[in-house]
Parts: structure tokens; C-alpha cells; sequence
């Protein structure tokens, strides 16, 4: 037992040794000032009064500007021999510091209130050297606004980089991290604000459509820019407390837009209960003003903070919904603006109670931070929309160049069947050319020829003529197939020239009178197979019936381009009208289906055939 | 007295051809055969007494065109005549091409066959307009080929056939295949006049211009062979002797 007692005493000890140790080493020389005497003027009226710092102007005077005077003596063991400073977490609105009747820094008018603040930032005084002694009083007069957070925090004198080091912490916190935070918001505002001006949803119903989730984030965005960046702009473009309004005007907007940002993300826009959400939201707003003019102007805090409480019961009761909803299965977007709402109500709740309701001075909200989450919701949202856009684009491609190769497979298909049918028609024709002039010749010489020797009735002669005939006929069709269409004097050169055999026979002297001419565009491989047929009746008619000596093939250009044909005989001639010749019945069917106008005159000494083409 | 081979597969023709030049005093009918295995025996043996081949180009095993090649090679004094049915574009210009002086209508009249051969051994060759047209447009179609003038067939033929001793026609350098006479021929012959009316229009003699045509016959016989030798070294087939 004797043992145990004394083991624990040597711990004890031990243990208080190493504490004063460190205690001795971290607070080695600075040194915390929390005790003033303060001379307080409010209204014309001077008190005097010992007091313990922080001084919260704000608590101690609700609604009522002033200035007052705090003495702070302090002794030192020794006059220190390294640089020294001065650090003040919080004081002003406007204030001079003096040390042993030394003004070492001032900021501020100290008459005229409502001007520049200059209580937000930290300040850190380096001391000159030998400005301390063992003896020293500090006399920190200081003039405050209405609800402007003015007073003074409990001060810290010490070496430079023992003093520095907590200033430049606080100082990260208060103003570096406030200008990150501002800068953040202000480029995702503007960006979002740019998102929602040029992304049109062309989908829904054929109007094109803003997306107002980028509005709402956007505007959240914007005002919270405006609202952070009150904590290092010490020179507001309005004078105080118009510029209170607008921070506080700022902040409900912020609050009420970031309300209907996760309204669209839930995709709730059209439930009944968002439109009361709305009024709320807006009445808020319109609260939101006068709060902060009754506050900042007739100096009763206590409505702002009725205010702030509000706000923070309807993002209570607000996320509370939310994050209900986004726990039954709602898409990664809900549940992570849940999982920014759930944090931020938290955090606000806590800055209410801190910067309200308790006692805290020096402290800065956290708020700034945390709202950082609906930003970076709001990226997650942005590119998870993107990519599912050019997932999208790329499957509309893909199936587009699908469609396109499937229908230049289908386009080449029709194309093929086109082309076949073109070819089998071009056969039919070509079949229906040949059985036509197989009929209209061979064929009926043929059969002429049979019916001849079947009678009985006929010469030789004639039959040979009939069966000659039908050869040349032949030929003639052959022939028709080489010649180039419009082409009439080859054609007419050819006929001649098949003929030739029978002219020699018949004896009778041709006078060829023919001029080359153009191809005729309007003849086509049928009108020329016409066109011979008739020139070869005509040709026939006079060396088998016109008793003809001389015979004349004549053809000429005419002024329009067209052609002139004449057949010319001087034989014996007949009645054009009475003699009803197979022959000429056809001459004139095959001039019709040409459409050439053909003329027949005969008396004996002279028949002529004209065939005009124009 | 002129040598003939009649070479016919079906047998009334053949013995129609055979009796029309036995019946003439001119002309001896050296053999009448009727396919082309028969015909290249026989002229294997007897292709130098051959003055004139008479052959009919469908053959059962074969082309007449073989024939005529085949004894320009043994005789080169003999001359071809082939029967045509038709005297059709293609199957002529085939002919021509491979060494044929002319061609036998099937429906000709005995007297007019013994004639068309002994007209042939004495220089004259026939041509009709369509075959005059298309010899234009073809070697004029080579010619702007080779030196790359822009000028179609047809345009050509007709320019031909109506540039009549024009200085156009004279222009064709020597490197052509038809001298602007022939050309000018050809180009009246496409007209449909005939050789008695050209002779008149270019003051000629008819002889003169049946020797333009038999030497075009020659020339075009000629060509085709060396047009296959050019063909085959622009593609490759062979070289060309340095």
C-alpha cells in the first residue's frame, strides 16, 4: 500500500513537472490581456466600468452606436530584447491603439460613424523597439455601429513569430478563406448563370426551355459571392447598414434559391406543396429585409435573429423532407445535395447559435465553407448531364450511320432492281422491234411466197421477187441496227446500196441528189427503221410498178433544220386516192408515226413521193 | 485461169457455190469442202496452185477467219472472198481485218458470184457505205487516240464524208492509216455514191478508185495485225526489238 501511495505521488509529480514544462514553453512570453477599465460613451452619456474582455458592443448596447476608451497597464518582467507585437483579434468599428502614449496604429474616423468597417480583419502591431518598459499601459479607443459587430477581443502581446503565427491562422480563416470561398462562388455562379443562358432543352413539349436548376444555382451562387466577400471588403460601395441589409438580403437569397435548386433536383417542381414552399420562400425574403432594417436601423437585434432562426426551422424541416425522400432510393444527385443540405442545416444552426444567441466574438462562421458541398454537387450534376448528353449524341450518331448504311444498302438494291428492269425492258422493246419487223417483213413475204406457190396462179418470177424482197428486207433490219440514229443520208446510202443488184436488173438509171445532212435529234432507232421502211416502199413501188426509166433520190436540208426526202419517178403514175395499195396505206401509217407529212403526187411522166421531216 | 476452194458446210450451198464457178470458163473449182479441218488439209498440200479462197465463216468447227489467215500465211498470192449472209457491218469488217479482199452475198445470183471473184482478181473490191462509215470512224478513233486530239468518231466520219478533196482531209500527215485520198473515197462511199460518180466528182477513173479500195483492204488487213502487235506491247505482252 506504502508503495502504491508513494508510486502514485512520484506520477503526480512527474506528471505536473512535464505539464509545467510545456506550459512554460508554449506561453513561454506572450502574454493574454483580458482585463480593461473601459470609459463607454452612449447617447451623451459616460460611464466608467472594469471589465472583461471580449467586449461585445452589440450585446452590452442592443441598437445603439457608440465609442468608448479601454486602459490596459500591464507589467513585464523585463524590457524584452527581441521584437515584440500586438495582436488583436477583433476591435473597431473605427479605432486608435496607443501604447505608453505612442498611437501605434489607428484605422477609421473615430467621429463619424456608418463609414469604412474595419472590425472584420484581424490586426497584428509590431512594437518598436523600445517602446516597452517593465511598466506599460495600453489605451485602445474604439467608436462602434449598430449591429456592425463592433467591441474589442481579448489581445495577445508577444514576440513577433509566437504572436504572428496565431494571427496569420486566424487570419487564413477569416479573410484568405472567405476571398477562396467568394472567387469559387462567383466563377460557378457565372458559369452556371452561362449554362442556363445557353442550354436549351429543345425536348420537352417542342418550346425551347431554360433549365431553371442552373437559375436557382446560379443565384445561390452569386448572392452567397456577395455575402462572403462582406468579410474582407472593408470599404462597402453603401454606406452602414444599407450594406447589413444587402449582406442579410444576400444570405436569405442564398438560402431560398439553394431551397429550390434541390426542389429541381428531386425533381418536386410540380408538386403542390413546392408552390406554398415558394410563398414561404418569398415572404422570407421580404423578411429578410426587414429584419435587417429593424436591427440595423432601430437596433432590435433580436428580430434578425428571429429571422436566422426561421430560416434555419425551414431548412430544418426542409432537409428533414429532403433527405427522407433521398434515402428511399432517389438517384446519386439527391442524395448528395441531401447529404450539402443535411451538413449546411447543421453548420447554420450552429453559426446561429454562435453568433446570435451565445457570447462568441471573435469567432467566424463556418457556413462559408460548407456551402462549398452545393457546389460541387452542382459540378457532379452538371457533368453527369453532359456525359449522359454525349452518350446521347453518340448513339444517335451510331445509329445514324447505321441508318444511312441501311439505306444506301436499300438505294443500291433499288438501283440493281432498276437497272434490270431497264435491261428487260430494253429486251422487251428489242424483241418487239424484231417480231414487229420479222411480221411486217420476212413474215408476210413468207407467207405472200406460200399463198403464191399455193395458188398456183403465180410465176416463178414473182415469187422470187417476193422471197428477194423479203431478204432485203432482212438486210435492210440488220442494217437499221448499225445505223446512227437521225442519221438519214447513211440511211438513205445503205438503202441504195442494198437495192443496187435490183436497180441494175430493172434498168433503170439513178440520179442520187442526196446531201449530207446533220443528224435529225428527234429520230429515234424506231422513227429510223420507219423512215427506211417508207423510203423502201416508195423505191418498190416505182421499180415494180411505174414502168420507170429514170429515178431520182433527192435530200435536203431545210431552213428549219429539217429534212426534205423525195422520191422522183418518170414512169406511168397512178391515182393516189383510188389506187388502194397495201403499200401506200403503210407509207402513210409509218409518216404519222413519225410525224412527218408526206405528199404524193403522181401523173403519168412523173410520181413523186415527199416525205418532209421537220 | 484462176484456182478456186469453195469451202461450205451446208451441202446445196456449197455445191450452188461450187457449180457457179465451174460454170464459169475463168475459173477452175480446185476443191469445195466443208469444214475447216477438211480445208486446212487440203490447203496444207495445195496451198500454192490456190489462186482464190471462197469461204463461208460459220463453219462447223471452226471460223472462217482461221482460213483466211491461215493461207495468207501458206500463199500470200491467194485471195480471200467470204460468203456472207448479210454482208452485215461486223462479220465484214472481221473479214477485212483478217486479210479478206471481199465478200459473197449467199443470195447472189450465180452469174453475178463468177463475177465478184474474176472482179476481184482484176483489182476491184466491194464496200458498202455503212462499212465505209465505220472503217472512218474506226482508225480515225485510233488516230485522235494516239495523238490525243479531241475529236469523236462520228465527227470525224462525218467530217469525212463531207469534206470532199477539202485541205482538211490533205492534212492527215503520212503517219495515217488512210491517205486523205482514201479518205476521200471512203467519205463518198459512205454518201452513197457510187464509184462511177465518185470517179466523176474527183476526176478519176473508176479503175483507180477500185485500186483505192483494194489497197485499203490490204492497208486495214495490215493495220489489224500491226494494231494487235501495238496493243500487245502497251499492255506488256512483249518487247519490242531494240
Amino acid at each position: 500500500m506504502i508503495d502504491i501511495a508513494r508510486w502514485r505521488y512520484v506520477l503526480r509529480l512527474a506528471f505536473g513537472l512535464v505539464l509545467a514544462c510545456l506550459g512554460w514553453l508554449v506561453q513561454a512570453q506572450t502574454t493574454e490581456l483580458r482585463e480593461a477599465t473601459a470609459t463607454v460613451t452612449v447617447q451623451g452619456q459616460t460611464t466608467q466600468q472594469r471589465v472583461s474582455l471580449p467586449y461585445h458592443w452589440d450585446r452590452q448596447h442592443p441598437g445603439l452606436a457608440g465609442e468608448a476608451m479601454f486602459e490596459l497597464p500591464f507589467n513585464l518582467q523585463a524590457v524584452p530584447s527581441e521584437l515584440y507585437a500586438l495582436y488583436l483579434p477583433r476591435l473597431g468599428n473605427a479605432y486608435e491603439v496607443w501604447l505608453n502614449g505612442v498611437l501605434i496604429q489607428h484605422n477609421g474616423d473615430l467621429k463619424q460613424g456608418n463609414g469604412p468597417d474595419f472590425a472584420k480583419a484581424p490586426r497584428l502591431i509590431e512594437i518598436s523597439p523600445g517602446l516597452l518598459s517593465t511598466r506599460n499601459l495600453l489605451r485602445i479607443h474604439i467608436r462602434t455601429d449598430v449591429g456592425r459587430r463592433g467591441g474589442l477581443a481579448p489581445l495577445s502581446l508577444g514576440p513577433v513569430d509566437e504572436v504572428s503565427t496565431q494571427y496569420l491562422y486566424d487570419y487564413h480563416w477569416r479573410i484568405t478563406g472567405s476571398l477562396v470561398m467568394a472567387i469559387g462562388s462567383l466563377l460557378i455562379g457565372l458559369v452556371v448563370l452561362g449554362l442556363w443562358a445557353t442550354q436549351l432543352d429543345m425536348s420537352a413539349s417542342g418550346h425551347a426551355r431554360r433549365d431553371p436548376l442552373y437559375l436557382y444555382a446560379a443565384l445561390a451562387q452569386l448572392s452567397w459571392t456577395l455575402n462572403v466577400s462582406d468579410a474582407f471588403i472593408e470599404s462597402p460601395i453603401l454606406a452602414w447598414p444599407w450594406w447589413g441589409v444587402v449582406s442579410i438580403f444576400a444570405t436569405a437569397m442564398w438560402s431560398s434559391n439553394i431551397a429550390l435548386f434541390c426542389v429541381e433536383v428531386a425533381g418536386w417542381r410540380t408538386w403542390p406543396a413546392v408552390i406554398w414552399l415558394r410563398r414561404w420562400l418569398w415572404m422570407l425574403l421580404l423578411a429578410s429585409v426587414a429584419a435587417a432594417v429593424a436591427a440595423l436601423w432601430y437596433g432590435h437585434p433580436q428580430v434578425l435573429t428571429l429571422l436566422y432562426a426561421m430560416l434555419g426551422l425551414t431548412f430544418l424541416v426542409f432537409a428533414g423532407v429532403f433527405i427522407w425522400k433521398a434515402a428511399r432510393g432517389s438517384p446519386l444527385a439527391h442524395r448528395l445535395v441531401a447529404f450539402a443540405a443535411l451538413l449546411n442545416t447543421g453548420v447554420g444552426l450552429r453559426d446561429v447559435y454562435s453568433f446570435r444567441i451565445s457570447q462568441t466574438y471573435g469567432g467566424n462562421t463556418w457556413l462559408r465553407y460548407s456551402s462549398m458541398l452545393f457546389g460541387l454537387t452542382l459540378f457532379y450534376i452538371v457533368i453527369t448531364r453532359f456525359r449522359a448528353v454525349s452518350r446521347q449524341a453518340h448513339d444517335l450518331s451510331v445509329n445514324l450511320a447505321l441508318r444511312v448504311a441501311q439505306k444506301e444498302q436499300e438505294l443500291v438494291q433499288a438501283y440493281q432492281r432498276m437497272e434490270l428492269l431497264a435491261r428487260e425492258q430494253e429486251r422487251t422493246g428489242e424483241r418487239t422491234r424484231i417480231l414487229r419487223d420479222m411480221h411486217d417483213g420476212v413474215g408476210s413475204h413468207i407467207s405472200t411466197a406460200i399463198r403464191q406457190l399455193e395458188s398456183g396462179r403465180a410465176s416463178s418470177g414473182e415469187v422470187l421477187h417476193t422471197l428477194r424482197d423479203s431478204l432485203d428486207q432482212l438486210k435492210l433490219s440488220i442494217d437499221a441496227m448499225n445505223l446512227p440514229a437521225g442519221d438519214i443520208t447513211s440511211l438513205l446510202a445503205n438503202l441504195r446500196y442494198r437495192l443496187e443488184p435490183r436497180m441494175k436488173a430493172s434498168d433503170i438509171a439513178l440520179c442520187w441528189d442526196v446531201d449530207l445532212l446533220e443528224p435529225l435529234a428527234r429520230l429515234d432507232d424506231k422513227a429510223m427503221r420507219h423512215l427506211q421502211f417508207m423510203v423502201f416502199e416508195a423505191l418498190s413501188n416505182a421499180m415494180q410498178h411505174a414502168q420507170a426509166r429514170t429515178l431520182r433520190i433527192e435530200l435536203h436540208g431545210t431552213s428549219k433544220g429539217g429534212a426534205q426526202l423525195l422520191v422522183v419517178d418518170d414512169g406511168c403514175g397512178f391515182e393516189p386516192e383510188q389506187v388502194k395499195r397495201r403499200g401506200l396505206s403503210s407509207l402513210r401509217e409509218r409518216a404519222k408515226a413519225i410525224d412527218a407529212r408526206l405528199q404524193i403526187t403522181s401523173a403519168p411522166g412523173q410520181t413523186v413521193v415527199e416525205i418532209m421531216l421537220d | 485461169m484462176w484456182r478456186v476452194l469453195v469451202v461450205e458446210d451446208d451441202p446445196e450451198m456449197r455445191e450452188f457455190f461450187s457449180s457457179s464457178v465451174s460454170r464459169c470458163a475463168e475459173l477452175q473449182l480446185a476443191a469445195s469442202v466443208g469444214t475447216l479441218a477438211q480445208a486446212r488439209a487440203w490447203l496444207d498440200a495445195n496451198a500454192s496452185t490456190l489462186d482464190v479462197l471462197l469461204t463461208d465463216l460459220g463453219l462447223p468447227d471452226g471460223s472462217g477467219l482461221d482460213l483466211i489467215r491461215h493461207v495468207a500465211g501458206l500463199n500470200p498470192a491467194c485471195e480471200s472472198l467470204v460468203i456472207s449472209m448479210f454482208g452485215d457491218e461486223a462479220n465484214v469488217l472481221a473479214s477485212i481485218e483478217a486479210g479478206a479482199l471481199g465478200y459473197i452475198h449467199k443470195d447472189s445470183t450465180p452469174g453475178d458470184i463468177a463475177q465478184t471473184i474474176l472482179d476481184m482478181r482484176a483489182g476491184e473490191s466491194p464496200i458498202s457505205p455503212m462499212i465505209a462509215r465505220r472503217v472512218l470512224m474506226k482508225y480515225r478513233a485510233d488516230q485522235s487516240y494516239k495523238e490525243n486530239r479531241p475529236v469523236t468518231p462520228f465527227e470525224y466520219a462525218q467530217a469525212a464524208m463531207n469534206n470532199v478533196a477539202s485541205d482538211d482531209a490533205r492534212k492527215s500527215g503520212p503517219g495515217s492509216v488512210l491517205s486523205p485520198r482514201e479518205q476521200e473515197v471512203l467519205g463518198l462511199i459512205a454518201r452513197g455514191f457510187s464509184y462511177a460518180e465518185i470517179a466523176r466528182l474527183q476526176n478519176l477513173t473508176v479503175h483507180t478508185i477500185q485500186t483505192h479500195i483494194k489497197n485499203l483492204y490490204a492497208k486495214l488487213s495490215v493495220h489489224s495485225k500491226s494494231e494487235a502487235v501495238f496493243e500487245a506491247t502497251r499492255m506488256g505482252l512483249f518487247k519490242p526489238h531494240d
